[in-house]
This record gives structure tokens, sequence and C-alpha cells, in this order.
């Protein structure tokens, strides 16, 4: 039963994606609802059987002698794989809202390649070992450049080169690396703890350590290989929104933290500079990208460097290799997401109904859309880390793994940013709400985008607030995190937090 | 009967190239259906082949009943069956997809064409299957003699094409006879098996000098850098029909018949002593990463492919040089890849050539929407050409990759590295422009003819089907056919 759910949620999305392109172009949001719908109940299926401290198993076919497709879903996996079909759901109803009001051309293309990327991420999620992981990663890589190209400007199609070729390319280092521990060790399978302890010298692990980073690098837009997430802003919001603020973005966050904890895990690192390096590259992202994002006119690349930024949080907290830390990262994964879509989701709703996608051209835009600018603000709080809202708590845990780490450092850096990203967001809010008083006369318009964007919306941003408050979820969510962090860490003879 | 199914191999495509010749002046459009029968055959021969060379082992047959190593003896074992499995199916639809092409661009001259074909065919089969090192260039020399009279066939610059191909060409092939030449007077022997035996007491001078005439002359029957220059005006310049039935296959042969020569002839062992291995694999990282390079740089879109293969056959010196398990594994393979996946897109510039007038690169967004299935199939080829897996490209470079890494050789997968991130440019350029490029006039061609969209779709099927069943192949056809030397 487990294993045709786990089929089920990997293969729907690209067996929607196919039916998409056949059917009349009518039917495509019909099925994208279908296969969302569809896709989380079978991710929410597999809840039950992980809590319960299994770990079902697909073996789909073997691809090399000795290799298998093979998905296995654990609490890490479950996560991010909760997260992408979840979100799916809000954001395929707030994409049919938003291609009315954008007017968006090709509407089968643009759903269809939506599913497979939803489809790839599922596969990175459940995957069970690094080729099958490789094998989604590139996949998924392969289903959004139609969306990143979607506009079809000169634009759009610079931004796509750039985005293949760091991305595909940053799949080239991973693709060695991989093919590096399965001539070391014979195995590629996941393994809590990691299997590379003893197997290799420590200058290889270090080699090692630094191709896998380069190419989960790319897709976590860790600087100085960020470069394409600020560009792929040309895609359609809804596109930047789940992709390139959950999907995309997180599979490479996902993957440093696969790797780090399930095939190299804390005891072959013990010792090594390496995540000591990636670590220090986390920080400067951190700086860097936080004081970038202040000077950004253009909102959408305001909060692509805000998700830059974010990234370095959730992949410094894998790189600390402490158990706090690990539950940090998941959780932030989560927290983000939701924060971030939800700011993702207005910017949208903005541009649809105003066409304005400058922050200096937003002034008084609040009193005219009230919801879309309430939930910008709960977001923007959450994303700071405002307690009782959704970014609290994977920024307590995260500054608490750094505090365990004895890395006081990256304590201070972790706060100071979180001070920039209220220095980023909040102006934004202070101009939509409190324009000059010299701003032209007159009660505004009340306006507000339409419902079939106005609502996955505000849902969003009633998560971000029920993440942050609702003991239920945050009892699942940290239970998952805490179960990873114990078998994570347990392996290697340390406690769970 | 089953002991001659080597030699029935390829007498039947030449056999019938005689046929075709005669008949083909009298019968109106008899030469093309011959063909077709002709190419079914020995498709299914080639199939048969494999199948029986898989549950029981190598096919040894004698030509006229002499036994070796008097007589010239042929062989199907596990490598040739694979291989001429490969070549056979290949011919077959690349020659049935461009069917239909053929009268409206060699009006008049089809019975020409055909008999050249089915020559082409059974001097390539007649490589596959040979025993003998003699032999070998005979049928060499009958695919080669057949396929400059393809390109000269083609329009403006093809004379050009084909003269410098037969010059170059005539050289390479002069190189192999006379490396042959002198293996002959260290042995006194010409049957492969006979000479592996023997080779080990010649004169190791005379034996240098032999496997450097030998690599020399194949490397440039198989286009490998820096001799591939012949390649890519032949394939450019030839008629549409003809370079997707070149192509995919000549320079994939002419590589089975360097693999053949070094591991059955020489033997791992005797090759690890030497520097003709690390010749082929820093010529094979040359090819890769240069291959890649010039790709980049074309604008005409079958020289763009042209230069592919050039990086293509580069992995498949590479891993033949590496002289590992998963070297030679991903070098048999990526011999497979590149005839299927080259098929694919020689008849995709053939459709976009003959239908859309287009060239270059710049001009495809004119199919954009307009060929959905010949485009369908170019996306699969195309990333099967970047390595994306689970296609069959991915699984060639993937063993290689880990060959490379097994020896510890960084430089080498540093190559492959550098390939694959160009091979990513190129593709996406043209998929950028098939795809999504805004259409330039208002022409109402549409998609190429059935057939040859049929053939674009089988062999793209075909491509999806090594990647997804590589483990299938593998192990049961690859795994038989490595040499019994290497580590």
């Amino acid at each position: 039963m487990e294993s045709a759910a786990i089929g089920s949620a990997v293969g729907i999305p690209f067996v929607a994606a196919a039916l998409i392109l056949a059917a009349p172009a009518r039917w495509a949001e019909a099925w994208s609802y279908a296969a969302a719908l569809a896709t989380a109940t079978f991710a929410v299926l597999l809840l039950g059987p992980v809590r319960g401290g299994a770990a079902p198993e697909l073996d789909v076919l073997p691809i090399v002698p000795g290799l298998s497709l093979l998905f296995r879903v654990d609490a890490l996996g479950l996560t991010f794989g909760l997260l992408a079909s979840g979100l799916w759901i809000v954001t395929t109803l707030y994409s049919s809202g938003y291609v009315r009001g954008d007017r968006l051309k090709n509407r089968p293309r643009y759903f269809a390649a939506f599913a497979a990327s939803i489809g790839a991420a599922m596969g990175i999620a459940f995957a069970g070992n690094l080729l099958t992981f490789f094998l989604f990663y590139e996949a998924l890589t392969v289903a959004t450049y139609p969306l990143v190209v979607h506009k079809e400007t000169p634009e759009a199609f610079a931004a796509g080169r750039r985005y293949l070729l760091y991305v595909l390319g940053g799949g080239l280092p991973l693709l060695v690396a991989i093919a590096w521990t399965w001539t070391a060790t014979g195995t590629l399978d996941f393994r809590p703890g990691g299997f590379l302890h003893g197997q290799a010298s420590p200058q290889a692990l270090s080699g090692l350590f630094a191709l896998f980073m380069l190419g989960v690098g790319v897709k976590s837009a860790v600087m100085p290989l960020h470069t394409w997430l600020p560009a792929a802003m040309v895609a359609p919001t809804p596109v930047s929104a789940l992709l390139h603020a959950v999907a995309v973005v997180k599979a490479g966050v996902f993957g440093a933290m696969r790797v780090i904890a399930y095939v190299f895990g804390p005891e072959s690192l013990e010792g090594l500079e390496a995540p000591h390096v990636l670590a220090a590259l986390c920080l400067a992202t951190i700086a860097i990208g936080s004081l970038i994002a202040l000077r950004q006119d253009n909102l959408k690349r305001r909060l692509a460097y805000s998700t830059i930024v974010h990234l370095s949080y959730i992949v410094l907290g894998a790189a600390l290799t402490t158990p706090l830390g690990l539950v940090g990262s998941m959780m932030h994964m989560v927290n983000h997401g939701l924060a971030k879509i939800t700011l993702f989701f207005c910017a949208g709703a903005i541009y649809a109904t105003t066409h304005k996608e400058n922050v200096s051209e937003l002034r008084g835009l609040g009193r005219r859309m009230p919801w879309t600018f309430g939930a910008f603000t709960v977001a923007s709080l959450g994303l700071m880390g405002l307690p009782g809202l959704c970014g609290f708590v994977g920024k307590l845990f995260l500054a608490r793994g750094a505090i365990e780490a004895g890395n006081v450092f990256a304590l201070v850096v972790m706060l100071g940013a979180s001070l920039l990203t209220a220095g980023y967001l909040l102006p934004i809010v202070r101009i939509a709400f409190f324009p000059c008083p010299d701003a032209p006369g007159g009660e505004p318009l009340r306006r507000e985008a339409a419902p079939a964007m106005l609502i996955p919306l505000v849902a969003a941003a009633v998560l971000v607030i029920l993440f942050g408050l609702a003991p239920a979820i945050i009892d699942v969510q940290y239970g998952l995190a805490a179960d990873v962090a114990g078998r994570v860490f347990g392996a290697a003879g340390g406690g769970a937090p | 009967m089953i002991d001659h199914l080597p030699v029935l191999m390829f007498l039947a495509p030449f056999l019938s190239a005689l046929i075709v010749a005669a008949l083909g002046l009298y019968v109106r459009g008899a030469a093309s259906r011959l063909t077709l029968a002709a190419l079914t055959a020995t498709g299914v021969l080639s199939l048969v082949g494999l199948e029986r060379v898989a549950a029981a082992g190598a096919i040894h047959s004698h030509m006229g009943g002499w036994p070796p190593p008097i007589g010239i003896e042929f062989v199907l074992d596990p490598l040739s069956a694979f291989v001429a499995a490969v070549v056979a199916v290949v011919a077959l639809v690349t020659v049935a997809g461009s069917m239909a092409s053929v009268r409206g661009e060699l009006p008049g001259r089809e019975t020409f064409y055909y008999s050249c074909v089915l020559l082409l065919v059974g001097g390539l089969m007649g490589i596959l299957v040979t025993g003998d090192l003699f032999n070998l260039f005979v049928h060499l020399e009958v695919a080669s003699l057949s396929a400059y009279a393809l390109v000269a066939a083609g329009g403006r610059g093809a004379p050009r094409a084909a003269l410098s191909y037969l010059l170059i060409g005539s050289l390479g092939a002069s190189l192999y006879l006379l490396g042959v030449g002198f293996l002959y007077a260290g042995t006194g022997s010409l049957n492969m098996a006979d000479v592996a035996g023997l080779i080990g007491g010649m004169d190791g001078r005379l034996r240098f000098v032999a496997g450097i005439l030998i690599v020399g002359g194949l490397g440039i029957k198989m286009a490998l850098f820096p001799l591939h220059v012949w390649m890519p005006s032949a394939y450019e310049r030839s008629p549409a029909a003809a370079a997707s039935l070149m192509a995919p296959l000549v320079t994939k042969v002419c590589a089975y018949a360097l693999l053949r020569v070094l591991y059955w002839v020489w033997g791992g062992d005797l090759l690890r002593e030497g520097i003709l291995l690390e010749l082929l694999a820093w010529g094979g990282a040359a090819a890769v990463v240069m291959g890649g390079v010039l790709a980049l740089l074309q604008t005409d879109l079958r020289r763009l492919f042209a230069y592919s293969s050039v990086g293509q056959m580069g992995i498949v010196a590479l891993g033949a040089g590496l002289a590992n398990k998963a070297g030679m594994t991903g070098a048999i393979l990526h011999i497979a890849n590149d005839a299927v996946v080259k098929g694919v897109l020689f008849l995709a510039a053939g459709t976009a050539l003959l239908r859309f007038s287009v060239r270059n690169v710049a001009d495809l967004g004119r199919l954009r929407g307009r060929a959905p299935w010949t485009a369908a199939a170019v996306v699969v080829a195309g990333l099967s050409l970047v390595g994306v897996p689970p296609l069959g490209g991915f699984f060639g470079k993937w063993y290689v990759l880990t060959a490379a890494v097994a020896e510890g050789r960084w430089y080498f997968a540093a190559a492959i590295v550098a390939g694959s991130l160009a091979s990513i440019v190129y593709v996406f350029r043209i998929l950028q422009q098939i795809l999504f490029a805004q259409p330039a006039g208002e022409d109402q061609a549409r998609e190429g003819p059935a057939v040859a969209v049929l053939a674009c779709l089988t062999l793209a099927a075909v491509v999806v089907l090594l990647g997804i069943g590589n483990e299938r192949v593998v192990s049961l056809l690859v795994a038989q056919s490595l040499p019994g030397t290497l580590p």
C-alpha cells in the first residue's frame, strides 16, 4: 500500500503533465487541480507510517547493474514532499487566476511544465539513493526551463540560457561526485549518519564534499553561484513563487542536507575543514545578500535576494553538523517556503492588478489592496522571525544550533540578518500603508486582485500564522525534524535534541 | 544454416546492391523497394544473430570451408552481434525514413543512390563480422568508396567535400593497411585470433609501428580529433538522405574496428605496457572538449551535429583508452547511443532542409509548432546528447566517468564535464529555436513526410529504451562483449 502511495505521489504529476499536453487546452487547469490534490493526498497518507518510524520503500527497476531507481520515504524527504505537493494546490488556484490577469499564452505548456516540475521535486524528496536523486534533480531543471522562458522575450531567453548553464552545469560536479562515491564505496544508498565514514582519506573526503556542494550549491544559490536566481525572476510570478522560492531552490538545500547528513554524516565530517568553509560561504551570502536586497527597487528581485539569504540560513544549519542546527534547517526550509510563497503571491497580485513591479511605485497601494498588503505584512513579519509566526521556531533552532556548535560569529550574523530582513521588507509595508502626506489626495479606489489569486494568497498567510501558533502543526513538523536529527546524530553516538 | 549467419549478414545487402544496380535500370521504383527488403532482411538476420549469440555464444563461419588461419573467418561474437544489431536497425530506419525525400533530392539517380546505400551497409556489416585483418580493410574500402560517392552526389560544395573526404579517407585506409602489413610481416598471419596468439612474440618496434599506423588509420576513419577534418564538410554537403545514413553509422563502425583490433589482437595486457591506450585516451579527451567547443561555433545545423559526433566519439575513445570494464562498457554503449541519436538528428535536419529550407540553427524558428512530432524526437535526442538521465546518452557518460574516477584520472573527468557543458549550450540553442522562437514568415509547410516522422520517433524510442533498459542492455549484452583481459 505504501509503495503504491510513493509511486502515485511521484508518478501522478508526470502523468498529469502528459495529459495536459494531450487533452484540449481548456482542461489544463482541471487536470492540474486533480493531480495536485491527489499528489498531496498520497503524500499525507505516507505521514502516518513515517511518523511511526517506518521508511517505506519502492524499488522501481534496476538502472545500472547494482543500482536501482529506488524511492525511500523518510522524515526528511516527506517534509520536502509535503511542502512541495501541499503548496502546489494553492499555487494551482493562484495560477489560474494569474494566467487570466496576465493573459499568459500557451497555458497547456505552462501547466504541464509546472506539473512535471512538481513530479521531479517529489522524486527528489523520495529518492532513496544518489543516482535516483540525480535523475530527478536534472529532470527538475529541464522541466522548469520552459517556465523560465515562458514569456518568450529576449530577456527571458537570456535568463533561460543562464539558468540552464548554471543549473545543468551545476549538475556536472554533482555527477562526478556521485561517480566518485560509487567507485569508492560501491553503494549510493542514503543512510542516516552517512556511509562515507572510513571509506576515503580526509583529502578525498574534502574534495568530494567540495564537488557535492558545488553541485547542490547552484540550486541553493549560495554565493557566488547565485546569479541565476534573480535573473530567473523574469518568469511568471507563480513560477517564481512555487519553483524559485520553494521547489527548485529547496531541492538544492534539501540536497545539501541529504548529502551532509545521509552521505557524509557527522562522523566523516569531523575534523574536516570543508564544512567550515561551506558555513563561511553561507554566512557571507547571508550578509552580502541582505545588503544587496536592501538596494533592490524591483519587488521580485528584492524577494529573490531575500530567498538567497534564507536559503543560506538553511544550508548553514546543515553545515553546522549539530542536531539542533539540522532541526532548525528542516523547520526553516518549510517556514521560509510558506512565508516566501505568500510574499511572491502578493507581488504577483500587485502586478496583475496594477502592473507595478517596483517598490517605489507601491505608494499608497495598501489602502487599495488591504488583503494583499495585510498578507504581505504577516509574511514579512514571519520571515523576520517574529514569535508567534512561522519563521520564529526555525530561526530559534538555528540559533541554538550555532550555540551548540560554538559558533558565536554565525549567531551574530544570523541575528543581524534578521534585522536586515526587517530593513528590506518593512519599508515596503510602510510605503504601501503610510504614504507621505504630500501624496496626491483623494480616496483611492478599493480594487483587490481577482478572488482566484486573493484566496490562495490569504490562505498562505493563514498558514504562516498557523505554522507559528498551532501546536498540532508545530508538533508534527518538529517531530519529523527531531526524528531526522535523532537518526543522523544517534548513529554518531550523540543524543537526540 | 545458423553457421553462415555472419556471412549472410553482409552478403544480403551486398548482393542486393548488385541486383538493385542491374534491375533498377529497367524497372522504375524497384530500387527503393528492393533496398527496403534487403535492409529488412539484414535487420532480421542481425537480430536473430544477437539472440543466438546471447543464448549460445559466438558463431564462427569459414568462407568456402577453409579453416582459419588459411581461409577467411567470420565471427559473430557478443560485441559484433550487439553493434551489428544497432547498425542494421539504424540503417533500416534511417533509409526508410529518408526514402520520401530521395526522389526530390536526387531525381533520376535513385538507382545509383540505393546501390551505394546497400554497398555501404554491406561494407559496414562486413567490418563488423570479419575475423580477418585484411578482410576488414576490404570491407572498409567498400564502405568508404560508396560513402565518397554518396557525399559527391550532394549539391553545391559537395564535390569538394567528397574530394577531401576521399583523400583523407584513403590516407586512413592506407595507414591501416600498412599497419596490417607490419603485423603480417611479424606474425605471418592475418586472422585476428591467430595474430593475437602470435603478437607477443613479435619484434617490439615492429609491433609499435604497426600499432601507431592502425590507430592513426582507424582514428581518421572514426573522426578522432584532430583527425576529424574530413567529416563536418562531408556530412554538411552530402544529400540529406545520405547524411542521415552515414553520419550515424560510418564513424561508429570504424570506432568498433579500432576496439576490435586493439583489444582482440593486441589484447589488454600488451596494450597496458605500450602508449597506444594513452594516445587513445588523450585523443579522446581532446575530442570531447574540442568537439564541444567547435560545435558551439557552428551555424550550419548538420555541421554542428557532425562536430557533436567528434565529441561523442571522443567519449568512446576515452572509455576505450581507460582500459577497465567500466570504460569499455561506456565506450560500447556510447557507440550505440550516438548511432541512434545522430539518426534522429540528421533525419530531423533533413526534414528542416527539405521541408522548410532551413540550413542554419538561427533559422530553425521557422519549424516552431509546424513539426511537433519531429520536434519531440529532437528534444529526446538532444537531452540524451547532453546526458540527461535516464536517456541513453547519460549512461555512456556515466560509465566512462566512473572509469576515469576509478583510475584517479581527474583531468579526464574534467574533460567530460567541459564537453557536457558545451553540449548544454549547443543543444539548448537548437531546442530554444524549435520550441520557443518567434515564428518567422507564414509559410504553411507542415510536418515532414510521414515515414521520416515515424523514423525519428522510432529512434527516439530506442534512445529512451537504451536508457531505462540500461541495466538489461549492460548485463545481458554488453557485459558479455567485454574483452576478457580487463581489470
